[in-house]
């Protein structure tokens, strides 16, 4: 008997020792030999160009090209594959972006996307993505395919299908807000920098009794930032459908999230208070006089120069201007050695903020490609290689960057950025799994700040809601151009009544063009998917 | 056109008669060819694509696999409400372009004709056409840099003046005007080209007998030129109004753009389809758009043509 239940023990033991190695996760780490096993059996006998597209301007400094030489000889003894980068360029860039997606020539396979700013859902529908089976992702790109948890994939389903890969690995923050000078702040007297709207135009009004003679303007917006949906949900905890318009039109309360309301419809009262705020703004001179046709403004770099008081955009970016030396055109560290820069993000007055959805950046392999398969093995490799990965991202080592005894990332003394620079825009990819912090960047600033949105930090509550507006598409289009009118107006303080006057014509005009029909549209549709 | 002795055609069929013409017109035909190529290319081939405005278009599918939606594309142009008064904008406005370009080519065609000096000639035109290359962004630009109220060259002068600035990018009402203006800059000296041609063209004898006449400079121009442009004007007039639904996107986008203060006055078709569509990236909308325009101006060329065909049937295209 004693020998008995020694061997079932000894049985038991080496059972779970032999589950336990069957089910070592995949990972960075192994990743090699997950490789090495799932692609034994793929013929890439023939040497294959993997095109991958991206928004942004074309780098011409050398280092670029032999990065990607670099890259490429990996590549090539890897997979057999070499990849070249497509780039739309910033003018006019979703336009040119889909139009490359429906030209269909097969001349991209990769595509970089976006739910919320480039036209992910609207693409797949179209039939410029390919569907990628399990079966696919699972052979071709096994890593990916491992790391990436099924609530995730979920999300990248449509009509069954996974249309793309969501770069759900990357810890950044995209909320929006205003980027201000906090040791400005500071002097007017606001201790802990801005954390009110009030607070902000107690902020501006020094400023611009302070430096206004040397500014450009307090903010040189060029009128197509509207802080209007901000402003409301700083107050009521409300959140928008992503995708659907350009503006936050579509959404619900956060306490109620699938009942669907227009927020400038929902919100009147505190749509007219932001209205009188943005003729009081207008009034002082936050912007120039002619602030809806100040196209030429380049309000960002002069931010960094220290011109303007003011830059809105999300977190993501402001990391890069609270970090003196990430640019080198922030130049107003040189000038001001006092210079610091705080960031004032929408939902901070009621104490709450979203959580980026895990499709901010998606992979697509393009309809038309002739190498799908490759394809997702070169993305498996760029996503999860450390070398592919390093090369990709920073560059070439002790030219472009190099690392430091903390394992920090910083430019080499060397560093020239018109030749060592280089630039991917890999932003449907990035793993913190690879990723070496920089040294460049403000780290104490940006770790507070991270740490205060965990505690706060809401998940957004539509993720696994993909709309199918085709029968109210035109409705959408009408309220765009009624939001995008209306908004200009409210937002900048540029009409001639008065607030409660110039609210009430938006609304009447969202009427007018259908606003209730889209949202009874989406109702229906959110009851489908969360009501079941 | 090459004219037949019925005497001579009457033995041969229709077919030979067609054969025979087509040789005898053999060169003209020759020199037509890259205009026909062109035109069968760029204008003829794609025409079955005008089915892209009725489906629900599919990269994969393509334009005839694509599901039909009967005139589901054109909704969103008609349920606007704005229809009707934007295509009236965009009529007037091109109106407005039609009778001031002509009106203004031919005046400075005359003009040209009367310099007596060559080199004064040479180089106003020159500076008048010169306008005409400038893209129409750097027109937006250019205006904007006149016109704005903080650091515009108008308002600084007005400033040195000790005058209040005019505030023309918070105001509507100016935009026509200016609108009509800066396109009769631009154009002029383009459109006059044609004109001054066509009085160059006109036989010298006519006018010297004129002058032996005892006629003024007045009355050349009253009975001898402008009776002689006629044709002319007749068929640039025609070819014109072909396109009178359609929009010139780049100046009023260049000029007024994204500010609703200023378009909300001077919209166009163009201008509102381009704001509210530019987030929908749909070919089936635009070509809807765009097929609703070519009908109009169709209509519009054929009903012309035919009321020019009754009061002077030399004058009409066909």
């Amino acid at each position: 008997m004693k020998k008995f239940l020694a061997l079932l023990m000894a049985a038991v033991m080496v059972l779970s020792i032999c589950s336990a190695a069957l089910a070592e996760e995949i990972s960075v780490e192994n990743a090699k030999d997950v490789w090495a096993e799932k692609w034994a059996d793929v013929d890439t006998s023939k040497h294959v160009v993997i095109n991958y597209m991206t928004t942004g301007d074309a780098p011409t400094t050398g280092a670029n090209a032999e990065m990607l030489a670099e890259l490429n000889k990996i590549l090539t003894d890897r997979v057999n594959a070499e990849l070249n980068i497509v780039w739309i360029s910033w003018t006019d860039y979703l336009a040119n972006y889909n139009l490359r997606i429906a030209s269909m020539d097969g001349s991209i396979d990769l595509i970089g996307s976006s739910t919320d700013w480039l036209d992910a859902w609207p693409n797949a529908k179209r039939g410029g993505f390919l569907e990628l089976s399990e079966d696919m992702l699972a052979k071709y790109a096994p890593v990916t395919w491992a790391t990436v948890p099924k609530e995730h994939w979920d999300v990248c389903t449509y009509d069954g299908n996974i249309f793309f890969i969501p770069e759900d690995n990357y810890s950044q923050w995209t909320n929006h807000g205003f980027a201000y000078r906090l040791d400005w702040a500071h002097e007017a007297g606001l201790a802990d920098g801005v954390k009110t709207w009030a607070d902000m135009t107690t902020y501006l009004k020094y400023v611009k009794a302070t430096y206004g003679d040397k500014l450009i303007a307090l903010w040189d917006t060029d009128g197509t930032a509207y802080p209007a949906s901000g402003y409301i949900c700083s107050f009521v905890k409300w959140r928008a459908i992503d995708g659907l318009a350009s503006g936050a039109l579509w959404g619900g309360y956060l306490d109620d999230p699938y009942t669907i309301n227009c927020l400038y419809l929902a919100e009147t009262d505190k749509l007219v208070e932001y209205a009188k705020l943005a003729k009081e703004w207008d009034e002082l001179g936050v912007w120039p006089t002619d602030v809806l046709s100040n196209t030429g403004a380049d309000n960002r770099m002069e931010f960094r120069q220290g011109k303007v008081a003011l830059e809105q955009h999300h977190t993501q970016t402001w990391t890069g201007l609270v970090s003196p030396k990430s640019s080198t055109d922030n130049t107003m560290y040189l000038e001001d050695e006092d210079a610091d820069v705080g960031f004032f993000y929408w939902g901070e007055e009621a104490g709450y903020v979203t959580r980026d959805l895990v499709t901010h950046g998606v992979a697509a392999v393009s309809a038309a490609s002739a190498n799908p398969e490759r394809t997702l093995m070169v993305y498996d490799l760029l996503r999860n290689d450390r070398d592919c990965y390093d090369l990709f991202n920073y560059g070439l080592k002790d030219r472009s960057y190099a690392i430091d005894e903390n394992g920090y990332r910083y430019t080499p003394d060397s560093y020239v950025a018109d030749k060592d620079s280089i630039s991917t825009n890999w932003w449907w990819g990035r793993n913190d799994d690879l990723e070496i912090p920089s040294a460049a960047m403000n780290w104490d600033a940006i770790n507070a700040l991270y740490d205060e949105y965990d505690k706060i930090a809401v998940m957004y509550p539509y993720e696994a809601f993909v709309f199918d507006n085709s029968n109210v598409q035109s409705y959408i289009n009408q309220c765009n151009e009624v939001y995008s009118t209306y908004m200009k107006y409210i937002c900048f303080g540029q009409y001639s009544g008065t607030a409660e006057e110039i609210v009430a014509e938006f609304q009447a005009a969202l009427k007018a063009a259908g606003v209730d029909e889209v949202t009874a549209e989406l109702q229906r549709q959110i009851d489908a998917t969360y009501k079941k | 056109m090459t004219t037949i002795n019925p005497k001579k055609a009457a033995p041969y069929s229709v077919q030979g008669s067609l054969r025979k013409k087509i040789w005898n017109s053999k060169t003209l035909i020759l020199m037509c060819v890259p205009a026909i190529i062109y035109f069968i290319a760029f204008s003829y081939a794609p025409l079955p694509g005008i089915y892209v405005a009725f489906v629900n278009y599919n990269y994969r599918k393509g334009i005839f696999g694509s599901p039909f939606v009967g005139l589901k594309n054109f909704e969103f142009v008609a349920n606007s409400g704005k229809l009707w008064m934007l295509t009236k904008n965009t009529i007037l406005f091109n109106l407005a372009f039609i009778v001031l370009d002509n009106l203004l080519a031919v005046i400075v065609a005359i003009l040209l004709k009367e310099i007596q000096s060559k080199a004064f000639r040479k180089v106003s035109q020159t500076m008048m056409f010169l306008p005409y290359f400038i893209s129409q962004v750097l027109v937006g630009l250019l205006v904007y840099s006149l016109l704005n109220s903080d650091t515009g060259y108008l308002n600084v002068v007005r400033g040195a003046l000790g005058l209040e600035p005019l505030k023309l990018y918070k105001t509507g009402d100016p935009w026509p005007l200016i609108i009509i203006l800066v396109h009769l800059w631009q154009k002029t000296g383009y459109n006059s080209v044609v004109y001054f041609a066509a009085i160059m063209g006109i036989d010298a004898a006519v006018i010297e007998a004129s002058m032996i006449d005892g006629a003024n400079a007045w009355q050349k121009i009253r009975y001898i030129i402008l009776p002689s442009l006629k044709p002319t004007i007749v068929i640039l007039l025609l070819f014109a109004l072909g396109g009178i639904v359609k929009g010139d996107f780049g100046l009023f986008w260049n000029l007024v753009g994204r500010n609703p203060i200023l378009y909300q006055k001077v919209d166009i078709i163009e201008m509102f389809v381009y704001r509210a569509t530019i987030s929908d990236f749909n070919f089936s909308t635009a070509s809807a758009v765009g097929l609703y325009q070519s009908l109009i101006g169709f209509i519009m060329v054929i009903t012309v043509n035919a009321v020019v065909k009754k009061i002077e049937p030399d004058y009409s295209l066909f």
